[in-house]
């Protein structure tokens, strides 16, 4: 039997401003990327909530994109600074728990750079894919379907 | 003693001169080294006023309990320099008008207990700066260096440990004076954020919510710690987060009552290295 590649699941939160608009460039120029990322669009990465990557992770994602406008590009001018802070809390909390901060990305992706788009995900899938299944969480997500135990 | 009994004085004025209409500080508990929340109306309650090194609740938290504040009256209360940062806080988030707060401030070095010079917040603000540069010195808890030292899979099998004792009483929320939300995210149904079984799942998830609303907000005043009643380590989360963000943009939490929240303003030069 031959070994099967792993193909990770992974959840790209995007802004709708830069970062969908260089996902629809990545489109429209035909650029081929790997099919392992879901994207979910909202407004800004203002409005990305950290509760949203907690959530991706209970749904069982193995990895997670935050993606939006370059600083200084933001459409409500300053959502991206603000979220940029959060990632880095974030980061460094899940960090500090023991989630490993590869399995979490962020990115600046503008509208014009479609064929960046596509290279991330490529670089993003394989990263994950050589990171392996997020085992560690897929079990506690196993264990929170079993009855409990107290 | 000397300092309980000059404060159960001062507390007397100044309900005496209606210059307060109440002093929220401490009375006996239940066993000699317990504390309980005393709110101080008359001169007979001010009898049972104790002070000393025991007092180590934060009781910042009543002050911004439903209407005490809205008829615009003055209200008394003891705080330690940590408690002196929550109302600061309370105040930059505009929970609370400072000018209605009079602090009896104090603080402790072993059993002995010391009176701090003031009565309103800003009389409090050299005393919190110096706090805030001496912080970096003070020496870690052992656990939380031995965290630090540990590899990934290890600090995940660590919390996993601790939080899978983690009964979601939310105690730790209840006692967090920074914890002032009407509708808390765990309660919250539409989404679901955080899963409701008693699995470790939802617990970790709840854990990492609390610690990431309160970084940049934590006062490390420990009442989280102290009322978690399966002893979750909840400090060292409290403490890595202060480390961050002093390091990672300067921010002491409660250094004054017109501080910018954290996580509420930024610098377009924050550090970026991890962003792709
Ligand atoms: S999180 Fe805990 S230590 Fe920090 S302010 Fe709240 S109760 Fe105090
Ligand atoms: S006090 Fe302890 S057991 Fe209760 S919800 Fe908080 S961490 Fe969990």
């Amino acid at each position: 039997m031959s070994e099967q590649q792993f193909e990770p699941n992974i959840i790209a939160f995007v802004c709708t401003y830069c970062t969908y608009a260089g996902a629809d460039l990545a489109g429209t120029s035909r650029l081929k990327y790997a099919p392992n990322v879901r994207i979910v669009r909202l407004p800004c990465t203002g409005r990305i909530s950290p509760m949203f990557i907690l959530k991706a992770l209970q749904k069982g994602a193995d990895g997670v994109l935050v993606s939006g406008c370059h600083p200084g590009d933001c459409h409500f001018t300053h959502g991206n600074y603000h979220a940029r802070r959060r990632w880095m809390v974030f980061r460094s909390l899940l960090e500090f728990t023991g989630i490993s901060p590869e399995r979490v990305k962020y990115s600046w992706i503008s509208a014009a750079e479609g064929s960046k788009f596509a290279d991330l995900i490529n670089s993003v899938t394989e990263d994950i894919r050589k990171l392996g299944p997020f085992d560690q969480y897929q079990q506690m997500i196993k264990d929170a379907q079993s009855p409990a135990t107290l | 003693m000397i300092t309980q009994e000059k404060y159960r004085t001062t507390v007397k004025e100044l309900l005496a001169s209606d210059s307060v209409k109440m002093v929220i500080g401490y009375k006996p508990g239940s066993t000699p080294d317990r504390r309980r929340p005393l709110f101080i109306r008359s001169s007979d309650d001010a009898d049972q006023l104790v002070l000393d090194s025991t007092c180590i609740t934060n009781l910042s938290g009543y002050l911004v309990a439903e209407g005490l504040l809205s008829d615009e009256k003055r209200v008394g209360i003891f705080l330690r320099p940590e408690g002196i940062r929550s109302i600061n806080i309370l105040a930059a988030e505009y929970q609370l008008n400072m000018d209605q707060i009079v602090i009896f401030g104090f603080d402790s070095t072993g059993r002995e207990v010391r009176p701090l010079e003031g009565r309103h917040s800003k009389d409090f603000s050299a005393l919190l700066s110096d706090i805030k540069e001496n912080s970096p010195q003070i020496s870690k808890e052992p656990l939380l260096e031995s965290i630090e030292r540990m590899n990934e899979q290890e600090r995940f099998d660590f919390w996993q440990e601790e939080f899978s004792r983690c009964i979601k009483c939310y105690a730790c929320r209840q006692a967090c004076p920074m914890c002032y939300c009407r509708r808390c995210i765990v309660d919250s149904n539409q989404p679901q954020w955080v899963n409701t079984s008693s699995h470790t799942l939802g617990n970790f998830e709840w854990n990492v919510v609390r610690a990431f609303h309160l970084s940049g907000r934590c006062v490390q005043c420990g009442n989280c710690d102290r009322a978690c009643p399966v002893n979750i380590p909840l400090r060292l989360i409290n403490q890595r987060m202060a480390e961050m963000v002093l390091e990672g943009f300067d921010h002491f939490a409660g250094l004054s009552p017109t501080q910018e929240p954290v996580l509420a303003s930024f610098k377009k030069d924050d550090t970026e290295t991890f962003i792709l």
